[in-house]
């Protein structure tokens, strides 16, 4: 996107605009509100009490970043219609929730949990696991934050067509985003979410429409085109790819419902009732989401024929200059999509900021550093640790990685290894700590070599996954050898769900 | 209130069942090479098929979240309602 001539001074106004009410909904979800700042799940949970509106924006805009358009349409240029899997591994996010959320929304309401660590903590009361698992969450919360920093750069610059440089872009928008987080925590994530939520939603669909206006109207003939040109876009997948696509559903589902800030949406929500009725609704965004950005990217192949992997990078940014040229009205909607693109980015990257570090005030400060410190404390040390945070890892973005796509697929890799002891610890109550230690370490092992040998996928198959089986073996293995012995009440009232009601 | 049964989806093992079955239907590994013609609504059909399937697993997951959940939630608006009275 870095030659979007389209957009200069405009572009900037609407950016403005965008950033001034962001900084007012923070301002004013954190004013008058005494408890915010001083308890963590004030802070972090917005006391949890989020209601349906706000909870189930925040689970969208957070899930759905500006990556998903400007990354997933360039990956369905280059694959074609395989990449019609982007709507069924978004959507079994929710079939894996279902695995555990209901149980632990209750746990987690009843026990004060703030932060997925205080469950693992609370369930196998051993350090080592505790350590390990924070260690593999910031690792890919940081990853993920690095990928969000790197894209609003990108997103601000092409937009602006360069007038505003990169490096410029990205600490404007960082210095909003921690503002507005600085002032509302939690809510004022939630609050922004909605916005950029619904800026989202509406800028995919006018894309599209952009994007089929200019291709004649008519699907069918891109089809058509797309099978002449290159058939293999458009022929049955071999067999590789669909054994790919099934190790996409796992990986993606297994680790996107784990996301540390995806189980803080489920602490969050005021009430059973909220919970699901968002994710009720949730099941039903793929389709419109990863499904018209995939179609988006298949019209560029017929309006863009033959771009090299980074040349199609740019293809949502050479698609939006062709759509704002058709008339006064495209214009003004593509410049407003772009600003939802940084704002999707940006509602992305102000959940994951927070999560890293309520992770780093709750866990790593008030677990191991100072226990005794007040909860008001540990808020004020989450805050100024995640400003820290922000600080190197946007020093690591002014070298920016390769395509967006790999980063997505490596932060995965180490996170999804914690899902074994954070589902079959809820229901299993053998299930011991010196196993999962074990299972978690290896698989993260695995993974992460077989990731970065470059062994990236073995026929088709994800090192993710692999190391996941071998993380499942060796828990089970390893508790049906030496069962766990409970030695708390509370717990074992935890996993006996007929005690859920107390 | 004390007559009402819990609804917990991990216990049922139809739901995964199911779930199983869709997602073997979304992924199109069934298919002999000639299916990507006819184009239906400018989808090769094969790819047609798995995007009927990605809808019917959102229909199911959704219809799941809404009717085969239910653990708290009676006592949280029974609560609730109290709250709003008094």
């Amino acid at each position: 996107m870095n030659d979007l001539a389209f957009a200069g001074t405009d572009g900037i106004i609407i950016l403005s605009a965008f950033a001034i009410i962001m900084l007012l909904i923070g301002y004013f979800s954190g004013r008058g509100e005494k408890n915010l700042h001083h308890t963590l799940s004030g802070y972090y949970l917005a006391g949890r009490n989020l209601g349906f509106i706000a909870l189930f924006f925040t689970l969208y805009a957070t899930q759905y970043s500006g990556n998903t358009i400007v990354g997933y349409a360039p990956t369905a240029y280059r694959t074609g219609f395989s990449w019609i899997q982007s709507i069924s591994f978004m959507t079994i996010i929710i079939g894996i929730y279902l695995l555990f959320a209901p149980r632990l929304y209750v746990i987690a309401k009843k026990r004060n949990f703030v932060t997925p660590t205080d469950w693992i903590d609370h369930r196998f009361k051993s350090k080592a696991v505790t350590l390990l698992s924070i260690f593999l969450m910031l690792w890919g919360l940081g990853n993920y934050l690095l990928e969000q920093l790197v894209a609003i750069g990108q997103a601000v610059s092409g937009m602006t067509g360069g007038t505003i440089p990169y490096q410029i872009a990205v600490i404007v928008f960082v210095a909003v985003m921690l503002a507005y987080e600085w002032m509302g925590g939690m809510k004022a994530v939630a609050f922004t979410d909605v916005m950029q939520g619904i800026v989202l939603m509406i800028g995919i669909i006018v894309f599209l429409i952009g994007g089929l206006y200019l291709v004649g109207g008519n699907f069918s003939d891109v089809t058509r085109y797309v099978a002449e040109l290159e058939p293999a876009k458009t022929a049955v997948p071999p067999m590789e790819v669909n054994i790919n696509w099934l190790s996409m559903l796992l990986l993606v589902g297994l680790g996107a419902s784990i996301y540390p800030h995806a189980v803080q949406r489920i602490y969050s929500a005021q009430s059973e009732k909220t919970l699901k009725k968002s994710f009720a609704r949730m099941a039903w965004m793929p389709p419109i989401t990863t499904g018209l950005v995939f179609m988006v990217g298949i019209i560029g192949i017929m309006l863009f024929p033959g771009l090299d992997k980074t040349g199609s990078e740019q293809l949502v940014g050479l698609m939006a200059n062709e759509i704002a040229a058709i008339n006064p009205f495209y214009y003004w909607i593509m410049i407003i999509f772009f600003g939802g693109i940084v704002a999707a980015i940006i509602s992305t990257a102000d959940s994951v900021l927070l999560s890293f570090s309520s992770m780093l005030s709750n866990d790593v400060y008030g677990k191991f550093i100072n226990p005794k410190a007040s909860e008001h404390k540990k808020v004020m040390v989450g805050k100024i640790c995640g400003i820290i945070a922000i600080i190197i890892l946007l020093w690591i973005a002014w070298n920016p990685p390769g395509t967006l796509y790999e980063i997505f697929v490596l932060k995965f890799e180490l996170l999804v290894q914690v899902f074994p002891a954070f589902v079959l610890g809820l229901y299993w109550k053998r299930l011991s700590g010196k196993a999962v230690f074990w299972g978690m370490l290896a698989g993260a092992i695995l993974a992460g070599v077989l990731t970065l040998t470059g062994y990236k996928t073995i026929y088709g198959i994800h090192g993710g996954v692999m190391g996941l089986g071998l993380n499942f073996f060796i828990c089970i293995a390893g508790s049906l050898l030496a069962p766990a012995v409970s030695k708390s009440k509370g717990l074992e009232e935890d996993l006996t769900a007929i005690n859920l009601k107390a | 209130m004390e007559n009402r049964t819990i609804k917990e989806p991990i216990r049922k093992k139809w739901i995964w069942i199911v779930l199983a079955i869709i997602t073997l239907g979304v992924v199109p590994w069934y298919f002999p090479d000639a299916a990507s013609e006819p184009y239906i609504l400018g989808f090769p059909l094969w790819a047609f098929i798995s995007a009927v399937f990605s809808i019917i697993m959102c229909g199911y997951l959704s219809w799941l979240c809404v009717n085969e959940w239910n653990i708290v939630e009676d006592q949280e608006e029974a609560e609730k309602a109290k709250g709003d009275k008094s």
